[in-house]
Formats: C-alpha cells, structure tokens, sequence
C-alpha cells in the first residue's frame, strides 16, 4: 500500500507538471486576451503529434522535437492571432464568443488531425537509457522524470520571464489593467500578439510532454486536455499564472491518488467533481485572495 | 437590447394590436410549416432528413430561451438530450413501458436534471459555460459505470421491434410545435419580458419587483425539457441508445451553432438557422462524408467573425421596424 501511495504521488507531480503547463498556458490567453481557449487540448495533440512526424520521418529524438515545436507553435500562435482577434474583439460580448469560436476551432483542427493522422492512437517507441529508475522505493520511467524535468525548468524559466523582464512585467500588468498600460505607452496590440504565439508555443511544447508522459495519444484527446486545462485554470484563478502551476500539481495528485484507490472511471468523475465544487464554493480559485486586492 | 417602445408606453390597445398582427403573422407562418411537415410521410419524402429537421429546430429553440433569453450558454447542453434519451430507453427495455407512455417521463426527468443544475444559475458568463461542461462529462460518466443491466453497457440498450417511424415523426411534429409556442408564447409573455430583463441587468431587474430567482429558473427548466424530450424521441425512431452518440458533444455543439447561425434572442433565428444548417450539412454529408467535421468547425468560426448576430439578428440590425412582425 505505501508503495502504491508512493507511486500516486511521485506520478501525481509529473503528470500535474504536464496539466500545470497547459493550465499555465491557457490562464496567460485568457489574462491577457479575455480568451478562452477550447481549442488548447488540440494545441497540445498538435504538439504531440509533431513530436511523433519528426521522429518517424527524420528519426529526431523526443527531446530535440522541443525547440522545433515551440518554434511551429509560437509562428502559428502569432498568424492565429492577426487572422483571429482583430474581429473578434469586436463583438457584443468578446469573452463568450471567444469560447464559441474556439470551439469550432477545437471541431477544425481535430478534424484536420483526423484526416491526416485517422483516428487511431499513436504513440512513440523512443527508449530512454536506461528505461527507468529508482526513486526512493519505486521505479519511475525515464521518459517521465525527463518528462517532469523539462516541466520544472520551463515552469522556472516562465516564471523568471513573468517577474524578472520588462516584457514579462508587461504581461503581468496587461492581466491587471489592460486599459492602463496603453498610458504608459505598451503597444497592447503587439504584446497581445506576443502573449498569444507565446502560450500557443507552451501548449506545443507541452504536447511534447504529452507524448513522454502518457502512453498515447489521438486526434480525439485534445478536449480531455483542455477541460483539464480548464479546471486548472479556474482551481488557480482565472488569469493567475501562479495559482495555475500550483493547482496544476494540486490536481495531477488529485487525480493520480484517486486513481490508486477508486476505479478509473471514478477518478475521472472526481476531477469534474472539484472542478464544479471549487467554481460554486470559491469562484475566484484557491488563490482567489490575491486576485480581489 | 433596444427597448421595445411599445412596451414602455401603457398603451394596452395599440399593444393588443400589435399582438394580434403577431399572433396571426405565427399562425399562419406555423400553419404552413406543420401542413409541410404532416405531408412528408404522406408524399414519401426524406423522412429521415425532416426528422433531424425538427430536431434541430426544437432543440436550438429551447437552446435560445437559455442563451438568447436568459444570457446563460450552457456548453453542456447534451446532458439534458441524452438523459432523456437513456430514461426512455430503460423504461421501455427494463420495465417495459409503452414508449408513448416513457416519453412523459424523458420531459419530467429534463426538468429534475434542470433543478439539480439550478444552483448553477447563480455563476454567470464563462463560469456557468466550463460548469456546464463539467456536469454534462459527469451525466455521461455515470450512466456509462452503471451496472450493464440498467444502461447496457458499451453496446447501449436497443430497443428491439418497437421501432414506427411515421409515428415517431409525427411525435417528434407535436413536441416541435408544443416548443415553438411555448417560445412564441415566451417572447411576448411577463415571464419573457422579465427574463430579458434579468440578462439585461438583474440588479434592476430586481429593484423593480421581478423575482430574479424564480424567472431564471423557469426559463432554464423550459431550455430544459424540450432536449430530454428530443433525446426520447429519437431513441425511439432510431431505436438505439448508447453513451457515445447520447452524450456526444458534438449534439451541443451543433444546438450551439444552428441556433447562433440564426441568431440568438428572437424567436425565428434558431428555426432559420436549423433549416439553412441542416439543409447544408445534408448537402456538404453527400458531398464530402470525411470533411463534415472540418466544416462545421470552419463554418462556427467564420459564424462568430463574420456574422455573431446571426442571420435574422443581422437583419433586424438592419430593419429595426420589422422586429415588430418577426418575433
């Protein structure tokens, strides 16, 4: 029992690096651009799925498919934004027709990677040396720990861009006050630009994760991430960067223990489960403090 | 949204006025369509395509009294349409009612569905929509992990001999017009006036003597039963249930899309948006099987960029004078 305790919580940090990632990501989209972006989980497949080209067709290593994908995304992210936001923004009520039109982005761009991938699930046969490790009493996959490596240090690296550079700062204070930084004189537009390629860039990346980290993935899981995603996102604080990593670990552990005594299915229902309870209970998210001062 | 100023002015002739040209203008307009309708088994057309027809409308009508008169998007809108179609399909299969008699049932369980929800009503905007979301996965989640004696399983529950479509056609008829005039019923009704009024602004709303509470509710138990109906009904033309198709997000996600496509807020936008869609995704599904998918995603996202309002509601932004006539 402990061992299997054990292997919930050291599982339950790598994956909730993986959804701290995405959450991370998608609260940036919508701080920053009132976004809310269904078609995140299909950002991260896309990502996967680019992991899996380079290394079927030119035999790249998982590893080297994170500078290649973090550059598609950040290009597609940049286009998306100019093709996108400009009339949107100019809608009655932006933020629900966000939702709207992402989830017919969500429907496209499955249907794109259904017609090119078909619907079965893929995954990547690349071998880690050596295939696993000890942690403390339990065995560990390679790929996860790199895995879960690559998720800290991006994490870290963000953090430091958030709270450490000027454009970072910028970010920041466009998610507190968009009208105000138009004074100081940030060009909002190209920062919004900026913000959306960047957090289309992480999904990428994450995607790539995705694949270390779970056995497989196909054109159809891309809504199980973002409504992942999602309740990351609202456990931590819509816009709130921080409380994103934080409940992106909380509830990786979450589910992962819950995975270890109740049923799988049962697991699953959890997570809606907290996901409603946090929303009706606390609606500005577990570090929803910071948000009201 | 524009005052209507003839409500603002007590002037109860002139309204009534108003309402009989209106009412008339429906009946007729009404009169026509089920006459169509009625003869389609009759002549032998697609019975198939005016089915889902009339599916559609019904269920973008009920979506709008949610989105378009109350302000809630419930992205979980399936769960009310594959409630109703599992409550048929037991009784029917395990207790062996006869299915007209299960029908009432699929409507009555919409609505207990919508009261377990209500709690819900009190979020609003993009909260309530990821809420929605979530409960509608748990509706599918647990009837998917119950015992495969009640639910059948990953095989679903057929429903065996008890298959008549003209029947079931004409069913799904009635439960199409009963929601059309409940709606039509809706727009010029206190209870229709006072739900605009609580989207509009529920603190004035308020201040002015609407019971905000009890005006959300009625309107999200209409949104609410006309789905679960729906899902009854074709469980029984199509005579099989299962969680995949019952619970399918894209069902939401079509509901979504007719009804924006016609526009959200007036009563003939969701008709006119289901019979333009339908008739589309009828002509694009022969075309281009693979590329259905595809389309109805670029189709919703050219929607919100290029036409948000809808079809009629881009007209009415056009025509204010005629909102008087189109409801």
């Amino acid at each position: 029992m402990e061992i299997l305790i054990l292997n919930g919580l050291i599982n339950g940090l790598i994956v909730g690096g993986v959804y701290a990632l995405i959450g991370l990501s998608l609260t940036l989209l919508y701080g920053v651009l009132r976004i809310v972006n269904f078609a995140h989980g299909e950002f991260v497949i896309g990502g996967a799925f680019v992991a899996y080209v380079l290394f079927n067709a030119l035999g790249v290593p998982p590893l080297l498919a994170l500078p290649v994908a973090a550059a598609v995304f950040f290009a597609l992210g940049w286009i998306g934004y100019y093709l996108l936001m400009p009339r949107l923004s100019r809608s009655d009520d932006p933020e629900i027709m966000s939702f709207l039109m992402m989830y017919g982005m969500s429907i496209a761009l499955a249907a794109v990677m259904l017609l090119v991938f078909e619907a079965d699930s893929r995954s990547i046969d690349y071998a880690f040396e050596p295939i696993s490790m000890q942690v403390g009493l339990v065995y560990v996959s390679t790929a996860r720990l790199v895995a879960f490596g690559i998720a800290v240090a991006i994490a870290a690296a963000l953090t430091w861009f958030l709270f450490g550079t000027l454009p970072g700062k910028a970010l920041r204070a466009a998610i507190m006050n968009r009208e105000a930084i138009q004074i100081i004189g940030v060009d909002v537009v190209k920062l919004s630009a900026f913000a959306f390629a960047l957090a289309t860039a992480i999904a990428g990346v994450t995607g790539v994760l995705v694949a270390l980290v779970f056995p497989a993935f196909n054109p159809f899981s891309g809504a199980e991430y973002a409504i992942i995603g999602f309740i990351v996102v609202v456990m931590g604080g819509l816009g709130n960067p921080v409380g994103a990593l934080l409940a992106g670990i909380l509830y990786g552990l979450a589910e992962q223990m819950s995975t270890v005594f109740l049923p799988q299915a049962m697991a699953q229902i959890v997570g809606f489960a907290i996901l409603v309870a946090v929303i009706l209970i606390r609606p500005t998210g577990i570090l929803g403090w910071r948000a009201q001062r | 949204m524009q005052a209507d100023a003839r409500t603002t002015a007590p002037r109860a002739a002139e309204r009534e006025a108003a309402d009989r040209v209106y009412f008339t203008l429906a009946a007729l307009i009404g009169g026509v369509v089920s006459v169509y309708f009625l003869l389609v088994p009759v002549l032998d057309l697609n019975l198939a395509f005016h089915f889902y027809l009339m599916l559609w409308i019904t269920m973008a009508s009920a979506f709008n009294v949610a989105a378009g008169f109350s302000g809630y998007m419930p992205f979980g809108f399936v769960a009310f349409y594959g409630v109703g179609a599992f409550t048929t399909a037991i009784l029917v299969k395990n207790l062996g009612f006869p299915v007209l008699v299960a029908l009432p049932f699929s409507g009555a369980a919409g609505v207990v569905l919508g009261l377990l929800f209500a709690p819900t009503l009190r979020l609003s905007g993009i909260y309530f929509a990821i809420v929605s979301l979530a409960l509608a996965s748990i509706c599918r989640l647990v009837i998917t992990n119950m015992p495969e004696e009640i639910t059948g399983g990953s095989f679903g529950l057929q429903l065996g001999s008890r298959a008549e479509p003209v029947l079931s056609f004409y069913v799904m008829m009635g439960v199409m017009l009963v929601a059309l005039g409940s709606i039509l019923w809706l727009s010029r009704s206190r209870l229709g006036k006072a739900l605009r009024a609580v989207r509009d602004d529920a603190e004035a709303a308020d201040m002015m003597g609407v019971n905000v509470t009890r005006v959300r509710l009625y309107g999200w138990l209409i949104a609410a039963v006309f789905p679960a109906l729906c899902g009854g009904v074709e469980a029984w033309y199509t005579n099989v249930v299962d969680t995949e198709t019952a619970f399918n997000t894209l069902i939401t996600a079509k509901t979504v899309i007719y009804a924006v496509a016609g526009g959200l807020g007036t009563v003939t936008g969701p008709i006119v948006g289901s019979v333009v869609m339908v008739w589309l995704d009828e002509l694009i599904w022969r075309q281009f099987p693979l590329l259905n998918l595809l389309i109805l995603g670029v189709a919703t996202v050219l929607l919100v960029l290029f036409l948000p309002r809808g079809l009629v509601g881009t007209l009415l932004r056009r025509r204010p004078q005629w909102r008087r006539y189109i409801p």
